[in-house]
């Protein structure tokens, strides 16, 4: 690399990251702040409140909802980022088949992804009524079923019902990601294939999949960071219940924070996500380091 | 002394006419208030409207905030110092405002208010905005819940639609005739949801069995809650209730699906439109030995954060929406008034008002406590055990007993 | 370009079929949304579920129209997340560019930091970042929104087009140096062209998640005439009661422009990409 072009960089690197650590630093930081204080709505004005150590971190540990909620969290993000990136990837090399319309077709996917949170939920919460619901009247007609699923009523199922919903909903955003990274693998690189005899099969393998590696792990990441922040989908579809059965970590921190008023419990639970996200983008990191020295 | 006494009173009567003018020439004070009502026929609109045009003194400004946002945006607001001067809160959570010191005490105000009395008010609603000894915000209005019935399914099923249930075995009776699994027809719902709302809809049972929320692990709790989870057993009640909230349990009514189902006046505008049926209201049942009426109560409060800028403005404008004129305009959106010296004359859905309005006698207010999200919270598990079968009702009961009597004992209800 | 549609595998119109009947199914939620916009509640309700509606009324629709002022709202929406797209692309393109070309620890730290910091929901940023913007006196304007909003898009941006930065080849910028060029120019004639159709794709899903916003635009604006559309769909759910079918309504209005915006980028975005292979 040209040293002649270091400056520049650095500045690049640095216009875009003190912004968000401008602009984000503190409020991260007041969060953490609050989950080792004894914070409520009589002192939550000023930011000098009662140190209590890691107590609220004892109090979420010994809740008992708290493990359950955990496990539902690790379940969702991990559902949701497998299932996202296999769907996606799929759609996106149907796609990628230079047929008419699809650009058009592909492109309307999207339209899901458009939606606020709250109409999905609400657009899910029906399709998954028991009784009135269209997921049980296509299963029934179709004879797959004989009683209605109570999908977010069933405490075994809730979690299924709601991580379906959210798949639909992120799937055509991680699809397009790919998309636009298939775009850009050179044709010839397969030409030069199908002239050596390559198949489909050892073309996707060692010249699709490669090619997309970064892309993958990058949209993966953002899958696990936008599938451990979000709840508002959650939220209208089941406020977490029945049982917590469909509740995940922000939620949870949500709830304790403006439904219980428990600031600072809110806040260590936030804390938890912040483990869990920054384990993820070390190993990000990491499997970035190694696809720079190959 | 006398001419001192003259001359003084000559001195404020001055400053009393240099204060009107000064008032009278300065640009009205801006209270902000926001609120929660969406439908444009509330009557806050046109409180607002006749408020800002009466006098011009003070000016309001509303801002409506969404209703699930409204404490979120409230306790933001606090955080930040930054309040508007009036705010309508739901009434269960008042208490964990004002118990936390951050409303402004409207006492010395309501001691001098010819309008806010607190002798007018049920005592429901008055209860719900006080705590230790000191009022912390006027009742805007009040709902309770009563049994909606399809009159129709009772001619069909033949039952006498003038004679609905009056009594838990009676209801149950009923529900169990009217139930049609071939239609996709249940017989009674109610909201059982993890949220306040299925907590609201809970107890009206746990009162009318004799129970109450400071003791649920007696047999009176285990009564009312059974109740609800042999009728889900029997396929009475539909599983999903435990997923639904108020208006889609009203939804499932409205759509022919339930045949009764428990329900609030906020409905009525709704289910004039669009319920193509013959549907009626009566009182909640009592329990059969129990022989208890007994309601929850419902409604909204305007409180005055602390800190304001403008609470006697906030005040006034309190007390303008407190008038029996305005509040009469309530019950065009189903809401009631708080005020036992409010009775709307020839109100519209004249068999709904009476039955609503004999019902908030035996209104009970939630709490107050501070604490009332967690006890709440408690309860909505208890119920939502029971009901899944997770636990038996007395044991989901005793644990949610176990959870609520600590901070009972810390603070009493 | 036609030499490139002629020795593209024709798999054509069966495809097509597939496709239409694939994103059809897909989408049948959206359809769902925009029936219920024609129906009323109960219907909406109605067991079994009325695929088409019974008795349509545009009542929902009629009244999202005249009562709530649904031009301004999305005026407001576009207002929001317009700068919000611009910004997120300067800077995203930069940082990312420096992300792809440099290989330190710096790199690893400043990844990993702008990943920690989208970790926490809206909802708990939403009062520091008030006390933010009180500071800087830029409360209840666009600006504090935008602002907020594009630190939740930056890093999206950041973290995607650092691998499509990656697939430029080196050498182009090092030939382009050999021809006078300075690392400004070398940035901007000859990388950022290359990356017309990653910007594009990363430009949409900014202005549409922009276009979503919700907290920040609740917590950080109290002028009601500058809430964006999403404030005024929700405002429809209320504590006792929702109007879904004005919610659908609403809702449907809402992402129209937006679906109408994205077919017409679609075009760009194969144009795009048949440029991309005429190089």
């Amino acid at each position: 690399m040209a040293k002649a072009q270091q400056p520049l960089l650095y500045v690049f690197l640095a216009i875009p990251v003190t912004y968000l650590v401008a602009l984000i630093g503190f409020p991260v930081f007041y969060n953490l702040v609050m989950s080792v204080q004894d914070v409520n709505l009589g002192n939550i004005s000023s930011m000098i409140r009662p140190f209590i150590g890691l107590d609220n971190y004892r109090e979420v540990i010994a809740d008992p909802s708290f493990r359950k909620v955990f496990i539902n969290s690790i379940l969702f993000v991990g559902v949701n980022v497998v299932a996202q990136i296999v769907i996606g990837l799929s759609v996106a090399l149907f796609f990628s088949r230079e047929f008419p319309g699809a650009g058009l077709l592909r492109g309307l996917l999207l339209a899901a992804w458009m939606l606020p949170a709250l109409v999905v939920g609400a657009l899910w919460k029906w399709i998954f009524a028991t009784e009135y619901g269209l997921a049980n009247a296509a299963l029934t007609s179709l004879g797959l079923v004989d009683a209605g699923v109570h999908w977010l009523s069933d405490p075994r199922i809730a979690l299924t019902s709601v991580t379906i919903a959210n798949i639909w909903f992120g799937m055509p955003f991680s699809m397009i990601l790919i998309a636009a990274a298939l775009i850009a693998i050179p044709r010839e690189l397969y030409e030069a294939a199908a002239l050596d005899g390559a198949g489909a099969v050892a073309r996707f393998r060692y010249i699709t999949l490669p090619s997309l590696t970064a892309t993958l792990l990058a949209v993966a990441c953002l899958v696990t960071i936008y599938t451990m922040r979000a709840f508002d989908l959650i939220y209208a579809m089941t406020q977490g219940g029945p049982l917590d059965a469909s509740n995940v970590l922000p939620l949870l921190s949500y709830q304790f924070s403006f439904q219980q008023f428990k600031f600072g419990i809110g806040s260590a639970i936030g804390t938890f996500s912040f483990v869990i996200v920054f384990v993820v983008a070390l190993v990000y990191v990491r499997t970035l380091k190694k696809e720079a020295v190959s | 002394m006398r001419s001192k006494r003259l001359s003084a009173g000559l001195l404020s009567v001055a400053a009393a006419l240099s204060l009107v003018a000064t008032t009278a020439m300065a640009a009205p004070k801006t209270v902000t208030l926001w609120h929660v009502f969406n439908l444009d026929t509330d009557m806050i609109y046109g409180g607002i409207e006749a408020f800002n045009k009466a006098q011009d003194e003070y000016r309001i400004e509303a801002r409506v905030v969404p209703a699930t946002s409204m404490v979120t945006e409230l306790i933001k607001a606090t955080a930040t110092g930054s309040v508007p001067d009036l705010a309508t809160l739901d009434n269960p959570v008042v208490a964990s405002f004002s118990g936390q010191g951050t409303l402004t005490d409207l006492s010395p105000l309501v001691a001098k208010s010819e309008i806010v009395k607190p002798g007018l008010y049920f005592e429901g609603p008055w209860a719900s905005a006080q705590w230790q000894g000191k009022t912390f915000g006027v009742p805007r209005d009040a709902n309770t819940l009563a049994l909606y019935y399809n009159a129709d399914m009772f001619r069909a099923k033949g039952l006498d639609p003038d004679k609905p249930p009056r009594t838990w075995s009676e209801l149950r009776a009923a529900a169990e005739k009217l139930r049609d699994p071939a239609k996709n027809v249940y017989g009674f719902g109610f909201s059982a949801i993890q949220a306040e709302e299925g907590v609201f809809q809970f107890l009206p049972f746990l009162t009318q069995a004799g129970g109450s929320i400071d003791k649920l692990d007696q047999p009176e709790a285990t009564a009312a809650l059974d109740f609800l989870v042999d009728m889900m057993k029997a396929g009475i009640i539909s599983k999903d209730v435990i997923n639904q909230r108020q208006y889609e349990v009203a939804n499932t009514f409205m759509a022919g699906n339930t045949a009764i189902a428990f329900g609030g006046p906020w409905e009525l505008p709704r289910m004039e439109k669009e319920a193509k049926f013959d549907w009626r209201l009566t009182l909640l049942p009592v329990k059969d030995d129990k022989n208890i009426a007994a309601s929850a109560l419902g409604g909204y409060v305007f409180v005055v954060p602390k800190g304001a800028k403008q609470p006697e403005g906030a005040f006034k404008f309190i007390e303008f929406m407190s008038d029996p004129k305005i509040l009469n305009e309530g019950w065009k959106t189903g809401r009631l008034a708080p005020r036992t010296d409010v009775k709307v004359e020839n109100p519209r859905w004249p068999q709904a008002y009476g039955i609503y309005r004999e019902q908030m006698q035996s209104a009970k207010a939630r709490g107050p406590h501070p604490q009332w999200p967690d006890i709440s919270k408690a309860l909505q598990t208890a119920i939502q055990e029971a009901l899944t079968g997770a636990k038996p009702s007395a044991q989901a009961l005793q644990d949610a007993a176990k959870k609520i009597q600590p901070i009972l004992a810390k603070t009493p209800l | 370009m036609s030499v490139r549609i002629a020795t593209a595998p024709r798999v054509g119109w069966p495809y097509t079929l597939i496709a239409i009947c694939g994103v059809a199914l897909y989408l049948f939620p959206i359809y769902w949304m925009f029936t219920s916009g024609l129906k009323t509640s109960a219907e909406i309700f109605a067991n079994p579920p009325t695929l088409i509606p019974q008795n349509p009324t545009l009542e929902a629709f009629a009244h999202v129209f005249a009562r709530e002022n649904v031009l301004r709202y999305l005026r407001n929406s576009i207002a929001i997340a317009a700068p919000v797209t611009i910004l997120t692309l300067v800077m995203g393109a930069m940082g990312a560019y420096a992300m792809s070309r440099l290989r330190n620890r710096l790199v690893d730290v400043a990844l990993v930091t702008v990943l920690m910091l989208q970790v926490f929901p809206e909802a708990l940023l939403a009062t520091p970042m008030f006390i933010i913007f009180r500071a800087l006196d830029i409360l209840n304007t666009f600006a504090a929104v935008i602002l907020a909003t594009t630190s939740k898009t930056l890093a999206f941006a950041l973290v995607v087009l650092r691998p499509m930065f990656r697939q430029v080849p080196i050498e182009l910028e090092e030939a382009s140096r050999v021809d006078g060029c300075n690392s400004w120019q070398t940035f901007w004639r000859i990388v950022l062209p290359l990356m017309r159709t990653p910007l594009i794709v990363v430009g949409t899903l900014a202005f549409v998640q922009a276009y979503g916003q919700f907290v920040y635009a609740l917590t950080l604006m109290s002028d009601q005439e500058l809430q964006p559309a999403t404030v005024g769909i929700y405002s429809f759910v209320g504590a006792e009661y929702a109007d879904w079918h004005r919610v659908m309504a609403f809702s449907s209005v809402f992402v129209a422009p937006v679906i109408i915006l994205f077919l017409i980028m679609q075009r760009k975005i194969v144009a795009g990409l048949t440029a991309g292979a005429l190089k």
